[in-house]
């Protein structure tokens, strides 16, 4: 007697491990409905997840956008910008002072404002001039389409995005419009460019920008740095901020920023989250439900099993493997649904960036989930008093 | 004739539930042995202590004094992490309510019992075929229990019962709901049990009709073994109507253990 009384092995673990499973898959699958109604609960809370999470990165994307394209080491600009899109204007003094600071080795203006596009029916919509400067190299308009990208440093030349044509009301090259009264050629046309603020980005040569934006021929809002060999960008940012009137970030760090502004001073972030969370929520209890009706439905057999000499730790991960299979089932119809509203979305220029760390995070966040909905039915299954079975 | 040795045993055994004004004392200084190759029935009214005494007797509760013994081995004091394998290894159960899973079909129900028992069982899936054979259900194999009448649930809960081989089988109203021809035949069946492979039933019941398979039975009374009487050979001989399905017939004449003498 004693030998069959000592602890499990190894070989012993996963041949129970296999018992198990084929015992929590029948069980899960023997009810179709039920199993279908968890999936159903998983896969939403999936969808949500992903679509939500996917929205808000693709939003971030945007926010960042131009920042995240350049290649600059440092980005300078007035003192007190809080936000990219509405940063403090400065002139050409602080440019020359930043070009000759020790460490930097090139340097380059950029000009980033709001300007009113002269629709063809005579309406306006509000653009984001981007002024680059010209033989500039640190940030350009990439994914062009359409067009030459080189003649965009003519006077009065510009490129927008593909995507944003319906709202431009331009369909092709050569169409000619104007910016604050400003003579706007196209000459060429880039995809997947698009800014947070909805406003669409209208790329120009620094001094056609100023035009467009009705700033001073001295003035811009950016000025962007590649560090010299072997100089520390994080040191040289922190020279560059000791210039007065002047703040500099690394460019991770001014994307960060960019991002962060939108996501915590405007809210954006809690509420997609918080829609995020919510399909969290709607997946645990859904699962919670249907395991632990399905836990109480077959009390009387997993206390028949304990009887017979079963183990609390086997009879518990039939539990946690019915959770795990609906986790696994839920992530797969999730992602597919994730993936048609990305589709469908797209259509509708936005964009659901689903990262690969993205759906990594949301399978483990699933299967946490789906383990915690699991909670009240393993708590009811270790508590199961292997006598019950005799009471009724 | 010498005395047999119980397989296993309860020694002044009591069980308090609760204390002060809502004591119950479910049993009190009870004694029982059970022996191999017999069948005892306890009998007694609703609350009288009979599921208390079998849940004790089947390590599935602990007393509050007294001692249990299984093999002459005193378990009582034994840590609870060492009860389920020995619980595995001694008992099979059988119920009113049958408790099958109903998503397995009867070979899985009896294979996934002897499985979980030992995962390193070999050849689980046969065994539990050839015990679906032994209880007349060879062409019921594949059948979930929706698909079974109340007496073949209740062969495969027997079947499932016997999975690892147990020494004692112990059912709690094993027939109560079944209609009285499926019930003699599965008494028939575990009368079989006893008799041919040696193994102890110990079945509670409120039905004497029961008490024509039984060799001894044991009359619970506001918790206490009021009686134990053995049922008298001669006026049981041919008065099993119905024969148990499954056992093979010239398995009938394997000799049973000596008539035992009251605990």
């Amino acid at each position: 007697m004693s030998r069959s009384w000592r602890r499990s092995d190894p070989a012993r673990r996963v041949l129970l491990a296999t018992i198990v499973w084929t015992l929590a898959r029948k069980i899960l699958l023997h009810d179709r409905i039920k199993f279908t109604v968890a999936a159903a609960g998983v896969s939403i809370s999936v969808m949500l997840v992903l679509v939500q999470i996917g929205l808000y990165l693709g939003f971030m994307q945007n926010a960042s956008n131009l920042i995240d394209h350049a290649t600059a080491d440092v980005w300078v600009t007035g003192e007190g910008s809080e936000n990219f899109d509405f940063s403090a204007p400065i002139d050409d003094r602080s440019y020359y002072k930043v070009a000759s600071t020790p460490g930097v080795a090139h340097a380059e203006r950029m000009l980033l404002a709001f300007g009113q596009f002269r629709l063809a029916d005579g309406g306006t919509q509000g653009v984001q001039v981007v002024g680059i400067e010209r033989g500039g190299r640190l940030l350009r308009p990439w994914n062009v389409v359409a067009g030459d990208p080189t003649r965009i440093h003519e006077p009065g030349a510009i490129m927008v995005d593909v995507s944003e044509a319906e709202k431009l009301k331009v369909d092709r090259v050569g169409e000619r419009r104007e910016i604050f009264g400003a003579r706007a050629e196209i000459v060429g046309l880039t995809r997947g460019i698009r800014s947070f603020t909805t406003s669409p980005f209208v790329w120009t040569d620094l001094d056609s920008a100023r035009a467009y934006a009705l700033y001073p021929a001295d003035r811009f809002n950016y000025v962007m740095v590649s560090a010299g060999p072997g100089v520390d960008p994080d040191t040289l940012a922190r020279r560059l901020s000791a210039l007065p009137g002047l703040d500099a970030y690394t460019g991770p760090t001014m994307s960060a920023r960019a991002r962060h502004y939108w996501s915590s001073r405007t809210g954006v972030g809690a509420g997609f989250f918080t829609t995020a969370a919510l399909g969290v929520i709607v997946g645990l209890v859904v699962v919670g439900q249907i395991l632990y009706n399905g836990t109480l439905e077959h009390l009387k057999e997993y206390g028949t099993l304990k009887a017979m000499g079963a183990r609390d730790g086997a009879i518990m991960r039939v539990i946690v493997y019915q959770a795990l299979i609906s986790a696994v089932v839920g992530m797969v119809l999730g992602g597919a649904l994730a993936l048609a509203a990305k589709a469908a979305m797209a259509g509708a220029n936005l964009n659901v960036l689903l990262t690969r760390d993205l759906v990594l995070a949301t399978a483990v966040l699933t299967a946490v989930m789906c383990c915690l909905a699991s909670l009240l039915s393993v708590v009811k299954v270790l508590r199961l008093d292997p006598a019950s079975v005799f009471k009724g | 004739m010498t005395q047999p040795t119980p397989i296993a045993s309860l020694a002044g055994v009591t069980k308090i539930y609760g204390a002060g004004e809502t004591q119950v004392n479910a049993l009190e200084d009870a004694d029982l042995s059970v022996y191999p190759g017999e069948i005892l029935l306890i009998e007694g009214p609703s609350g009288s202590g009979k599921t208390t005494l079998i849940s004790i007797l089947g390590l599935l509760l602990r007393p509050t004094r007294g001692d249990v013994f299984i093999r002459g081995q005193r378990v009582t004091g034994l840590p609870q992490r060492e009860l389920p394998p020995i619980r595995a290894g001694t008992f099979g159960f059988i119920f009113q309510g049958f408790n099958l899973f109903p998503a397995l079909t009867a070979e899985e129900n009896v294979a996934i019992a002897i499985k979980m028992k030992d995962p390193k069982a070999r050849n689980a899936d046969a065994e539990a075929r050839r015990l679906l054979v032994a209880v007349g259900l060879e062409n019921r194999m594949h059948h979930k229990p929706a698909d079974l009448s109340g007496g073949q649930k209740q062969r495969v809960a027997i079947a499932r019962a016997l999975g690892g081989n147990p020494p004692i089988i112990i059912g709690d109203e094993p027939t109560a709901a079944l209609d009285t021809k499926t019930a003699l035949g599965v008494m028939a069946l575990l009368r079989d049990l006893a008799s041919v492979q040696g193994r102890a039933v110990v079945v509670v019941t409120h039905d004497p009709r029961l008490e024509r398979f039984a060799d001894r039975v044991a009359r619970v009374e506001d918790g206490r073994v009021v009686a134990v009487h053995t049922i008298d050979h001669v006026d049981r001989q041919g008065d099993v109507p119905v024969p148990a399905p499954g056992i093979h017939p010239s398995a009938r004449h394997v000799a049973r253990v000596d008539p035992p003498t009251a605990a």
